[in-house]
């Protein structure tokens, strides 16, 4: 189903395609992914393991390989991430996909290019950190694997705040817009461009980045690795049911595509994430059962808490999901109380009556690429895992490579966005110009937004971070 | 860690795994291994986990049969499924030189009693029907080849030996040895002494640095060699594939996904492990074009190992002149999975009754003061 009357968005939808599902026909706008349009037709399964098990749509992101299908005979294909095409032909898998023995490989254009800079990652870091070198007459090339620029921010329906104060009261997508107006003509921005790897070839940097159909091979100095976060996974009986989602995919059907993803939903976690998507999922005409947090506290800012609580929807601390029920897709879950170690209580499980359980338990920072271009990883839990090592003007432990928002710990899009100035300044910096005071001002901002209460922990987590780099040890 | 033990084994990759446990198995009980990591953090947890035997000398020939025969028994001894998938070894050439090659080395091994065979481009069609076989000018077979998942072996071989009062030390890291008087008397750690019986050196690429510490010089030099693995995709290959041409080589896991990689002649000897953007096409390309359809799979993951690489590309086994009671166990030169369980029967019978077979004196170290007749085939 989509949605058709939203309080806020807009949903400006591309021309009408069909395609096949399983020999099916299925109606589509041009645009949507795959999943998407699957979704929006009804089918939540969308492949199966070699046990047969069902799989649905995760993480809508590309990090999850929940959503694999053959399509047009090409086995393990995203479809979260593939638009659709008009006659295109999906089928959905057993266990792995089979290769299509009559498959040739075609030649794929392989192009060399030479960059002033580059930045990976088009969400608020990487574009805040594209504007200042754009405004020091730097022009890097920007690269996201999205089909949408502006990173999370494109998902949110609801004023900012705790940001900086010109942003505040501004809606996520709308920062989003605002800043890609600002680069985009300026900077060579392309989407739907993941970069693959960080080489180290003759003495050259060269990033492998595969652009649509293409192989780009991009020789830089200088990067900004701006690759944000991922969803945590929560471990309970039936977490592989179609319907169990994380918060961001669930964003991402309602926010991007207009797809409603469920009639009455659990969402577990009550951290910002958690708080803020059960009010969207009702924007967009979903019912929400409850919010269970484990911990004995809602861990979200208390505005968004009571906008939820006036809409009479009840926030339950110390408790958690026990297990989501159904066969073929969520038919219901089992929620109960916990104990101070976060184990449910016997005896207080109760059944509720939902086909969506929501996952807001926390993100990941990205890194893969930074780990595998060789830079120093530690393990630190206040900024969500393991972080590249980095210096508080956000210089990783390869020299000339910058690190900066959710990848470096997770934060906020404010947050974000300073450090993505910083991260240019420092690459400016390194260029020879005089930034001293431009530079030392951005580290007070950031520092200051730390200082609340939450705060807290990412302060801590940063501190850790510059300590480790300065004594040089690490994961 | 134990004051003293009766053997001391330097590296718990394949080679002291299965040492440790041949030696248990025989009653000698008092062993430990030394590792300065853990276990498969050397070149066995990075490699293709091919099991070959069709070689072109005669102790490579040899070992790699003794050993396919353990192989073969493995998984109901250790009680670990070790995904040995028994589907033959077909190697490509290219070039009618290449070709004559072959007929030699198949004229050798059946000599010996291995069952490889020469194929026409039809007859490897018919081996693996997804091969481009215009690509080729023929292939040998050889049906009792195969491959085996490297973490499943040595995760058996350590869980038999320590049940039998094997110990392993992980993260423990040889540091110096003393030689008194011809013997190793003491050997240092990163977290104490032991002094040893006899001393095994499985140190893999590392093995000259240990040597060195007994004042024992090795010829191995270490060398990078790079490997990738793909997504899953139905079993569709149960046939390892190797080419003499270019030193390809690839293999599908029991979980479906293509494993494999190709060595470069020009790669300069060292310690770096550093994965590279050169690999990743050359290896595309050439796996693309002996086998089209794998054109469909997305690299998972690539990564890097050292060979252990000595000047006959054959290993070095055995007692050490001048210090006698240290055993070599290295210079595999990139195929020393396939040969471990063979290596450890060999160093087991010595250990535990002085018996030197003719393998152990024809690969002793004592051969590099004469003339050197190598391995032609050293790929994976
Ligand atoms: C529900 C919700 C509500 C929020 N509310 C607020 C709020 O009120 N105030 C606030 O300040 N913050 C808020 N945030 C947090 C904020 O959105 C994030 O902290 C911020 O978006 C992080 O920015 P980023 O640029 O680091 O990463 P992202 O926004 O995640 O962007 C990363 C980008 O990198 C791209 N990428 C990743 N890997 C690659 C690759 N290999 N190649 C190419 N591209 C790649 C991705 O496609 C993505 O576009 C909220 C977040 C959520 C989920
Ligand atoms: C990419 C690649 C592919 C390969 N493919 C194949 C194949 O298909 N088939 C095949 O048969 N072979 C293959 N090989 C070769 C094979 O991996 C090795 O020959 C074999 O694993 C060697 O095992 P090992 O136990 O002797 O050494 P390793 O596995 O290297 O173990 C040596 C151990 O010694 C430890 N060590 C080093 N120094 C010290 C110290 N000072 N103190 C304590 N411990 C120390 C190390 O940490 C390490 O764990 C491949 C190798 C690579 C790199
Ligand atoms: S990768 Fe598609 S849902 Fe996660």
């Amino acid at each position: 189903m989509r949605i058709e009357q939203h309080p806020i968005l807009e949903f400006r939808r591309g021309r009408r395609i069909t395609f096949t599902f399983d020999g099916r026909p299925i109606e589509a706008y041009e645009g949507e992914t795959i999943a998407a349009a699957l979704h929006a037709a009804g089918v939540r399964v969308l492949s199966r393991t070699r046990s047969g098990a069902p799989r649905g749509l995760f993480c809508a992101i590309g990090k999850c390989s929940s959503c694999l299908m053959t399509v047009d005979g090409i086995p393990n294909v995203k479809t979260c991430v593939t638009p659709v095409r008009e006659g295109m032909v999906v089928q959905s898998q057993r266990g792995p996909g089979r290769l299509n023995p009559d498959f040739r490989p075609r030649e794929r254009e392989v192009r060399e290019l030479r960059a002033e800079a580059v930045v990976v990652g088009a969400g608020p870091a990487g574009l805040a950190a594209t504007r200042v070198l754009l405004r020091h007459g730097i022009k890097p090339i920007v690269f996201d694997e999205n089909p949408h620029l502006g990173g999370q921010l494109i998902k949110q329906t609801h004023k900012f705040f705790g940001s900086r104060a010109e942003r505040a009261g501004v809606r996520g997508f709308s920062i989003a817009e605002e800043l890609l107006s600002e680069v985009e003509g300026e900077a060579e921005v392309l989407r739907q461009a993941r970069v693959l790897g960080l080489y180290f070839e003759d003495g050259k940097r060269v990033l492998a980045v595969a652009h649509t159909d293409r192989l780009l091979l991009v020789e830089a100095e200088e990067i900004i690795v701006a690759t944000g976060a991922e969803e945590r996974f929560l471990l309970f009986p039936g977490n592989h049911l179609p319907g169990v989602y994380g918060a961001g995919a669930v964003q991402t059907l309602m926010n991007v595509y207009g797809v409603v993803p469920g009639k009455r939903a659990l969402m577990v976690g009550a951290g910002n994430v958690g708080l803020i998507v059960s009010y969207q999922l009702l924007q967009a005409g979903v019912e929400v059962e409850a919010v269970v947090e484990a911990m004995p506290e809602i861990g979200g800012y208390h505005v968004h808490a009571a906008k939820i609580r006036r809409l009479g929807i009840p926030i339950l601390t110390r408790h958690t999901v026990v297990r989501a029920l159904g066969g073929e897709r969520v038919e219901g879950a089992v929620i109960a109380q916990v104990d101070e170690k976060l184990s449910p209580i016997p005896g207080t499980e109760r059944e509720v009556s939902v086909d969506l359980v929501c996952l807001a338990t926390g993100l990941n920072p990205s890194t893969r690429l930074l780990e595998q271009a060789g830079a120093r990883m530690a393990y630190v839990p206040e900024l969500g895992g393991r972080v590249p090592l980095h210096t508080p003007h956000m210089e990783t432990t390869l020299p000339g490579i910058y690190v900066a928002g959710d990848c470096a710990g997770i934060g906020e899009a404010s947050t974000a966005m300073l450090e993505g100035e910083l991260a240019a300044l420092s690459l400016l910096s390194r260029r020879g110009l005089e930034l001293g005071g431009e530079m030392e001002a951005t580290r007070k901002s950031l520092e200051k937004l730390r200082l609340g209460p939450f705060g807290a922990r990412p302060r801590a987590g940063k501190e850790k971070v510059f300590a480790l780099m300065k004594g040089g040890s690490g994961g | 860690m134990k004051r003293c033990a009766d053997v001391v084994i330097i590296g718990a990759g394949v080679t002291g795994a299965a040492l440790a446990y041949e030696l248990a198995k025989r009653g000698i009980r008092d062993v430990v291994i030394l590792e300065r990591r853990f276990p498969c953090s050397g070149a066995t947890g990075r490699c293709g986990g091919g099991i070959r035997q069709q070689f072109t000398t005669p102790h490579n020939i040899r070992l790699a049969m003794e050993s396919v025969k353990r192989y073969e028994t493995l998984s109901e001894e250790l009680g670990v499924d070790i995904e040995f998938i028994q589907g033959g070894y077909l190697i490509l050439a290219e070039t009618e030189e290449e070709r004559e090659a072959q007929r030699k080395a198949v004229a050798l091994q059946n000599e010996l009693g291995l069952p490889s065979r020469l194929l026409s481009p039809e007859e490897a069609l018919d081996v693996l029907p997804l091969l481009d076989a215009s690509t080729i000018t023929g292939a040998t077979y050889c049906p009792t080849d195969g491959h085996a998942n490297p973490f499943r072996v040595v995760e058996g071989f350590l869980a038999q030996a320590r049940r039998m009062g094997v110990m392993v030390e992980k993260f423990t890291a040889v540091t110096g040895l003393v030689v008194e008087r011809g013997r190793i008397v003491r050997v240092h750690t990163s977290s104490g002494k032991i002094s040893p019986g006899a001393v095994v050196n499985a140190a893999g690429a590392w093995s000259v640095e240990i040597a060195r510490m007994a004042g024992v010089e090795l010829p191995n030099v270490p060398v990078r060699h790079e490997i990738a693995i793909t997504e899953p995709v139905e079993f569709f290959m149960d046939v390892m594939v190797i080419s003499i041409h270019n030193g390809i080589y690839f293999s599908q896991t029991k979980e479906g996904q293509i494993i494999g990689g190709i060595g470069f002649p020009d790669e300069k000897p060292g310690y770096v492990i550093s994965s590279s953007l050169r690999f990743l096409r050359v290896y595309a390309r050439e796996l693309t074009r002996y086998v089209p359809a794998l054109g469909q799979l997305a690299v998972l993951r690539q990564w890097a190992g050292l060979y252990d690489v000595t000047p006959d590309a054959q290993p070095v086994l055995g007692p050490t002149p001048g210090v006698e009671n240290f055993i070599q166990a290295n210079g595999y030169s990139g195929h020393g999975f396939m040969i471990a369980p063979a290596v450890a029967k060999h160093l087991a019978d010595y250990i535990e009754k002085g018996i030197r077979s003719e393998i152990l004196e024809k690969l002793s170290i004592e051969r590099f003061k004469e003339e050197i007749r190598g391995e032609a085939f050293v790929v994976g």
